[in-house]
Parts: C-alpha cells; sequence; structure tokens
C-alpha cells in the first residue's frame, strides 16, 4: 500500500505533451555530466587526486572538477568544517547555479568525527545546508567516492537529488542554525529569499522568525572600493 | 531554387560544424586522457555536458552586455562556418574572402571580453587581458602565413586556393610547397586554440579559469560550444590552406582531425608558459619561420 504522502494532489500543470520525455532527457544528461567543485577543508581531500587520475578516472563517468562555484553542480566538502570555514561554504553554496548537489566526505562532516569535542568545529553539515550524500569513513577510500557519486547519479537520473529545493523552502531553518552559529548580524551577499520567489519554491518554512532577524539587520551589498597600489595597512 | 539551396547551406554548415567540433572535443578529451594512462570520457560526453549546462535550473545573468557578449562569442564562429568552403557546400565564401574571415574570427575574442567585462570579477579581468594579449601574440605569425599563402597562391578567394591545390594533386598542397610556412601556421593555431603551453588565459589553478569564472549555465553552455567551433574552424581552414582542402568529407574529416590531433599531442604534455614567455616564443619563432617562408614565396 502506497503511503500517503507518496500520492500526488496535482500533477504538474504543463501543457506539452513532450514534458516529460523532455524532463527524462535533462535527468539523464545531469547525470551523465557533473562539475565538481571541492572544497578540501580537511584530510579526505588526499583521496581525490587517486579517484580523479590514472588509477580510479572519474572522468569515464562525466565527473571533472571545476574551479569556480558559478561552474559547478557539486561541492563537495572533504573533512571538517570549522565555523571559519563555514561562512566561506555557505556563500560558495549560495553561488552555484541549481540544481546543485552536496557532498559530504569523511565522518566529521556526518557528525563532528574526531573533532566531536572542538568547540571551533561545525558538527554536522547538513544542519547548514541540504546534504544530498554522505560518504562516510576516516578517510573513505576512492573506490568509496566512486561509489557514493555513483549513487548520487542514479539518485539525479531519477529526478531524487532533490535537495537544493529544500534550501529554499527551509530557508528559515538552515538561516535559524547558522545564525546560532555565526551572530545575529549574519549575511550572505545572495538573497535567497528573492531567488526563492523567483523560481517558485517559496514554501511554508521559507519565511520565519530567523529570516525577520535578517531582514532587520540586512545591509545592502556596497561595492567594493578601487584603489591602486598598497592598502592603507602598508602607508608608513 | 538557388536561395533555398543558398539557405540550406547557411543553416548545414554550422550544424555540421558544431558536430564534428564536438567530436574534436571529445578527441581532445581523450588524447589528454590516454597520455595520462586514463580511460577518458564517454563518447557523447561533450553533449551531456552541453544538454546538461543549457538545462540548469539557475542561469545567474550579470547584464545585458554579459548576454550579448556570448552571442557574440558564439556568432562570430557561426559566421565564420559560412565563409569557410567544405565538400558541396561552399555557402557565401565565394562573396568573402581570407581577409574577412580573419576578422571575423577575431569578433568571439572580443564579444568574450565584453561580456566578462560585466561580470566586475577580477580573475575574468585578468584572464580576458591576457586573452587579448595572446591574441596579440598568436595572429602576427598567422597574418604572415595567411599573407605567404595568399601570395604564393595569388588568390585571397579560398575556394580559389583549395580549388588550385586539388588540381595540382599533393605535390601541389600548401605543405610541400610552404613547408615553413606550414610549420609556423600549425604553431599560431596552436597557441590560438588556447591549449598548454599557451593556456595563458583560462589558467584553472592561477585565476580560477580567467574569462570563464562568472560563467555557469547557459553561459557556460555558450562557451562550450564556441570551443567546439573553434577547434573546427582552425582546422578546417588550416587544412584549407596547407591541405589542399577536402575533396570529399571523408578526405576533410581525417585531415582536420589529424591537425588538431598533433597540437594536443603536444599540449598535455607540457605546464604553462608566462605571459611575457608566451609573447617572446611566438613573436621569436613563428614569426621568424613565417618570414623566412615568405621570403621562399617570394
Amino acid at each position: 500500500m502506497k503511503r500517503l504522502e507518496q500520492i500526488p494532489v496535482k500533477g504538474e500543470g504543463r501543457g506539452n505533451p513532450l514534458a516529460r520525455v523532455f524532463d527524462e532527457l535533462t535527468n539523464f544528461c545531469r547525470s551523465r555530466s557533473l562539475f565538481i567543485l571541492h572544497y578540501c577543508t580537511g584530510c579526505g581531500a588526499i583521496e581525490l587526486p587517486p579517484a580523479m587520475t590514472s588509477r580510479f578516472d572519474m572522468e569515464r563517468l562525466g565527473i571533472q572538477p571545476m574551479v569556480t562555484p558559478r561552474q559547478a553542480d557539486i561541492l563537495l566538502i572533504t573533512g571538517y568544517v570549522s565555523i571559519k570555514t563555514l561562512k566561506r561554504v555557505i556563500l560558495t553554496y549560495e553561488q552555484m547555479g541549481a540544481p546543485k548537489y552536496v557532498i559530504g566526505i569523511c565522518s566529521c562532516t556526518v557528525n563532528g568525527g574526531m573533532y566531536w569535542q572542538s568547540y571551533a568545529t561545525a558538527k554536522r553539515l547538513d544542519e547548514y545546508m541540504p546534504v544530498d550524500l554522505y560518504i562516510a569513513g576516516c578517510m573513505p577510500r576512492p573506490e568509496a567516492v566512486i561509489e557514493g557519486m555513483r549513487h548520487l547519479m542514479r539518485r539525479i537520473e531519477n529526478g531524487e537529488a532533490r535537495g537544493w529545493e529544500d534550501y529554499y523552502r527551509r530557508y528559515d531553518h538552515y538561516l535559524g542554525n547558522q545564525q546560532a552559529l555565526f551572530g545575529d548580524d549574519w549575511q550572505t551577499p545572495t538573497d535567497v529569499i528573492a531567488e526563492a520567489r523567483h523560481y517558485g519554491l517559496l514554501g511554508e518554512q521559507t519565511l520565519g522568525p530567523h529570516t525577520e532577524l535578517l531582514q532587520q539587520v540586512q545591509r545592502p551589498l556596497e561595492a567594493l572600493e578601487m584603489r591602486l597600489g598598497h592598502g592603507p595597512e602598508h602607508e608608513s | 531554387m538557388e536561395g533555398l539551396r543558398l539557405f540550406s547551406e547557411l543553416v548545414l554548415m554550422p550544424l555540421v560544424a558544431f558536430v564534428v567540433g564536438m567530436a574534436m572535443v571529445l578527441m581532445m578529451r581523450r588524447i589528454a586522457a590516454r597520455l595520462q594512462r586514463r580511460i577518458g570520457p564517454p563518447l557523447l560526453q561533450p553533449l551531456y555536458d552541453i544538454a546538461k549546462l543549457y538545462a540548469k535550473t539557475t542561469q545567474v545573468s550579470h547584464g545585458l552586455i554579459h548576454d550579448i557578449g556570448i552571442v557574440m562569442a558564439v556568432g562570430g564562429y557561426v559566421a565564420a562556418e559560412i565563409l569557410l568552403p567544405v565538400p558541396g557546400m561552399n555557402g557565401i565564401a565565394d562573396k568573402a574572402d581570407l581577409i574577412t574571415l580573419m576578422y571575423v574570427m577575431m569578433v568571439p575574442s572580443l564579444g568574450l571580453a565584453l561580456g566578462v567585462g560585466q561580470c566586475a570579477n577580477p580573475n575574468g579581468s585578468i584572464g580576458i587581458a591576457r586573452a587579448l594579449t595572446a591574441m596579440l601574440g598568436y595572429d602576427i605569425p598567422f597574418v604572415i602565413v595567411v599573407f605567404g599563402v595568399a601570395w604564393h597562391f595569388g588568390s585571397t578567394d579560398l575556394i580559389d586556393i583549395i580549388g588550385r591545390q586539388q588540381a595540382a594533386g599533393p605535390g601541389g598542397w600548401g605543405i610541400v610547397q610552404m613547408p615553413l610556412l606550414a610549420i609556423a601556421g600549425l604553431w599560431a593555431m596552436h597557441a590560438s586554440l588556447g591549449k598548454q603551453p599557451f593556456e595563458i588565459y583560462v589558467a584553472p589553478a592561477e585565476i580560477a579559469t580567467g574569462p570563464m569564472v562568472e560563467m555557469g549555465g547557459k553561459f557556460l553552455g555558450g562557451l562550450f560550444v564556441m570551443q567546439c567551433f573553434q577547434f573546427y574552424t582552425q582546422a578546417v581552414l588550416y587544412v584549407a590552406l596547407f591541405l589542399g582542402g577536402g575533396s570529399h568529407w571523408i578526405d576533410l574529416l581525417v585531415k582536420a582531425f589529424a591537425v588538431v590531433a598533433i597540437p594536443m599531442t603536444i599540449a598535455f604534455l607540457f605546464p604553462r608558459y608566462r605571459t611575457e614567455d608566451m609573447l617572446r616564443i611566438l613573436w621569436k619563432w613563428p614569426v621568424m619561420l613565417g618570414l623566412l617562408g615568405l621570403a621562399f614565396v617570394m
């Protein structure tokens, strides 16, 4: 018997009869072409070169490294995330183009790992951004990394890897956790609420007490001052 | 009837160029993989990449000029394809000549410069400055080579140049008649493809892929399409100038793929030059070879 949540309330109202075929084709292409942005925070990074180079060759699965968040599909967090690092990880994640996927490699992203008692380490990555896949281990071998990638590819092909929508739908939850860690004046350059509105992903939990706090303290972005030569700290 | 034929040629020529260009990109990636003892990407990988990039949900545009820049980058090469005669299709090659083609082939770099300028990313600005500097480097030997070929055949008409080489047989090919210019041309082509060691404006580890740094989704997809066109244009132009064009499609494709394979095989064995080193080597050796070849031709 089907569970109640699985029964669709209403079909997606798309007039084009080929829309379904087109969606499946798109999902197939998405699953076969994954550009990874590896944010190498910890020891797990050492397992990636063998996964990419001649021994295990991830390119045969269509996975290749990219260097900027705009170009990438997968954000690969390899190891422990300190609180200072987490700010950069969130900035990077918000700049990536959807559909985007986050993979947490190593135990440290799952539960803090050996840094469980550290005051400066974020314990669970999925409290701050939706994680599509964890690859546990300390550290996972390249075989495990590739097996994890194949698992993600299957989920993308079936249209199941939709963690990025969750970030828009439950932004208040994620923002609350971020504020608890970084303080009440935390803000990022990306206007997530406006994006959620633009893509029609505004859920019941997108707005809440934490986004209200954000809108109170939010300052508009200012352009960096352009100047030649050394900064003021070098003047003497 | 004539109009219909011309129209179908104008549609077909860029389309064929795109498909062949994707195969060339695949070949480049396979060559890189084999040189590094890897297996390399599957057959349709370039297509998957482009389809995926165009299907991205988020398309971050930085403004109108950013959009137009990408259109110029792709459009410049689309215009170049219809000026390049291939077996059975001349497009509008009889109405324009080699000089027009050279001008059109510079448009993509300028379009990219416009588009990247609006992204306001310092890495992008550095990248595009380097790309235009590199253009200054490889265009001088390229112009010398084109001038030499045009002088030798007494014409700037590509159809005429190909026709004369095919009438004379392999002994009359540009590569036999003007070997020095052919070497200089291959060198300039290698530099203009922007692969190692002339990769100064991409430089992923240094300036985060330079002009591509703020490009995501369909913008990066447009640049991937541009790369396919770039490979095809350079290879087919080289074949037309030095290898007698193609008498039929198989002939042309074998020659074109061989022409791309040579610089790619060299490329992945090398790291990257610095900007000033690249200019020094391009203004010294290919220019010297080109001028020497020009002296022999004249």
